[in-house]
């Protein structure tokens, strides 16, 4: 199964490949060339290389906040309300606490930010725990209204009074240093890898990790073996959100260094499909965060130097994600195949 | 203060609301249509912004609404078969496959503006016709009348037909009521003689055609240009309103005029300099209290009940 799982991968990069490939050669470039430039704009050099790197960090944690909270099988598609909350919440931490030492201002914005998400994330939780309630619509809706209560909190209370709606500039002493200049890549890739490690001895190592998944896999089992099931939904979530807060906390504090209204263009979607396409095995979701940031990072590359829309590579990514999810596609083929012979 | 008020309430405010809460209205039909088979379409938004850009596109080099409404219904439904074979054939998670539409039609649309229609941001043209409007030229001497009446676009009036037609569907037809069984329990409707897999197919299809419907008249009835990422969420507030009448058409056309009121008023409040985010978040803070409060009763009632037998 491991196998055939592993190959059904494969196959389907290759077919969103070669279907990118296609068009490339239909619209008279060489598909190549579009290639090589791709790789090189996600690898060569400090600034490409850098520039995957930032786009991986918040990828990765957004793709493990999904994760995370499926293992309590709960689908938190509120992951981008959460990182616009924990935005904030570090911008307003990062202004207001000006003056504390560089080793307690960084620490107490990642905290405070990680609050902010896990507390938001509770209420769909709670609601779905005690409820019933589906908490994909929740979710849906809390996003909008997540991203309203940042707009106005920016727009107004902690506006920095200028034509763009956007906080003061942080502190230097609440700022992630960068690590490959001149790209915008910071040790907030260590934080991540970090929540990474330990999101995983979280699940699948520690008592709680084992009490999540069985309210997960068997609620009821959880339940009858003396686990609160009610409780572990709700806690999940609020890891789950709490990852979602240190992916916004660490965008504002090592990427921007203020927060932007309406600054992200959907990132905790694109780490949701990661984790989607990984089916929540937190091994994996490294590996698809990875691939997916590479393949945004070469795509500005490709552009500039063969003027082939970037676009395309969007629309490429979607198309993998599409096969990828069609377990059957090409396992059913082979199977028929198989009785063939 | 109240003459600010009296800006933002006025008789004029009937109008924005009709025209502002029909594209969420389309949106939302599309998604009843196969909730009621149990089919969450999140893709909407995806299937709106192609229908958009096709219908700007069609509209532009053939000069005829007509044909631009065909090619947009068209290409809705070519998607919406996407959807279903990657669901029902591939058993595909229909939640991943809806994303990934969206994100395909985001960079799709954005790559054929650009070697298309040659722009990037945004398409405008003279060329581009319009859905037709009605004028009804007895409101002339009006003010408030025409503002009232007159003057819409033709998917307006259509749109509000649609919802008792869907409604009659849905609750008085047997097509309806198989529709429903299938959403409902699909192994009681398979025993029954209903082909699930068929009924759901061809209501992903019929979903399509709405969804095409829906981006011809975001780009040719509610404006008249093509932008990128012009649905900008309103397939998500058709899904929204759908879950805030419960599949109903009726009530989630009730939702759909919640959410053209806060956004007519929210533009008005923000051009006044006054914070529009609070209004603009009562919809979506209204839906989620009705799911709960009707989830909250259904879970203590059951309790009662279960309590009652022991």
């Amino acid at each position: 199964m491991r196998r055939s799982a592993v190959f059904n991968t494969v196959a389907t990069i290759a077919v969103s490949l070669l279907f990118g490939a296609a068009v490339v050669a239909f619209m008279g470039h060489s598909p190549l060339e579009a290639y090589r430039e791709l790789l090189k704009g996600a690898f060569w050099g400090r600034f490409n290389f850098g520039g995957t790197l930032e786009r991986f960090v918040p990828l990765l944690l957004t793709a493990l906040a999904f994760a995370v909270s499926s293992k309590v099988a709960v689908f938190n598609v509120g992951v981008e309300g959460e990182l616009y909350l924990g935005a904030i919440a570090a911008a307003w931490v990062g202004v207001a606490a000006a003056g504390l030492p560089m080793v307690f201002h960084i620490p107490l914005c990642l905290v405070v930010a990680m609050i902010a998400g896990s507390l938001w994330a509770a209420i769909p939780g709670a609601l779905k725990a005690c409820w019933r309630v589906n908490e994909v619509c929740v979710t849906i809706l809390a996003n909008y209204v997540a991203i309203y209560i940042t707009s106005y909190l920016v727009g107004y209370p902690l506006s920095a009074g200028t034509g763009v709606p956007q906080t003061k500039a942080l502190t230097a002493t609440a700022r992630l240093a960068r690590i490959l200049p001149p790209s915008r890549a910071n040790v907030g890739l260590f934080i991540a890898l970090a929540a990474l490690l330990f999101t995983w001895w979280l699940v699948h190592r520690s008592t709680w990790g084992y009490r999540m998944r069985a309210v997960g896999d068997n609620p009821g089992y959880a339940e009858h073996v003396g686990i609160r099931a009610r409780s572990t939904m709700i806690w999940g979530m609020m890891i789950s959100g709490a990852l979602g807060g240190l992916a916004g906390a660490i965008e504002v504090m090592g990427i921007y260094g203020y927060f932007l209204d309406n600054f992200s263009p959907g990132i905790a979607f694109d780490g949701m499909l990661a984790a989607l396409i990984a089916r929540n095995d937190i091994r994996l979701v490294p590996l698809l965060a990875f691939f997916l940031a590479a393949l945004k990072a070469g795509a500005l590359g490709m552009e500039r130097f063969t003027g082939i829309p970037k676009s395309l590579v969007d629309a490429i990514i979607a198309m993998f994600i599409l096969l990828a999810a069609m377990e059957g596609l090409f396992l059913l083929r082979r199977r028929a195949k198989g009785k063939e012979a | 203060m109240f003459d600010d008020l009296s800006l933002v309430f006025n008789y004029t405010l009937v109008h924005a609301t009709l025209r502002a809460s029909t594209p969420i209205l389309y949106a939302t039909l599309t998604c009843i249509l196969t909730q009621q088979a149990d089919i969450l379409n999140i893709g909407v938004e995806g299937i709106m912004l192609c229908g958009a850009f096709m219908a700007v596109t069609v509209s532009y080099f053939s000069g005829s609404w007509l044909l631009a409404l065909a090619a947009a219904v068209l290409v809705g439904t070519a998607i919406s078969a996407v959807m279903a074979v990657a669901h029902l054939r591939y058993k595909a998670d229909i939640f991943v496959v809806g994303m990934a539409i969206n994100m395909l039609a985001l960079a799709v649309t954005r790559f054929l503006l650009q070697k298309v229609l040659g722009t990037s941001g945004s398409f405008y043209d003279k060329a581009i016709v319009p859905l037709p409007r009605i004028h009804l030229a007895f409101t002339d001497g009006n003010e408030i009348l025409r503002s009232l009446f007159s003057d819409y676009s033709l998917f307006e009036p259509l749109g509000i037909v649609f919802v008792f037609l869907l409604w009659w569907l849905l609750y008085r037809t047997v097509w309806g009521l198989r529709l429903r069984s299938v959403g409902l329990n699909p192994l009681a409707a398979e025993t029954a003689g209903i082909p699930v897999f068929r009924k759901k197919f061809e209501v992903m299809l019929y979903s399509g055609v709405v969804g095409g419907m829906a981006g011809a008249y975001l780009s040719l009835g509610y404006s008249r240009l093509f932008a990128e990422n012009m649905t900008n969420g309103r397939g998500f507030m058709g899904v929204a309103a759908m879950f805030f009448g419960g599949g109903d058409p009726i009530r989630s056309w009730i939702g759909c005029l919640i959410f053209g009121f806060t956004d007519s008023v929210g533009s008005r409040l923000q051009s006044l300099g006054l914070p529009p985010q609070f209004i603009l978040m009562i919809p979506y803070v209204a839906t989620i209290a009705v799911l709960a409060l009707a989830l909250a009763r259904k879970t203590a009632n059951e309790r009662r009940a279960r309590s009652a037998l022991k």
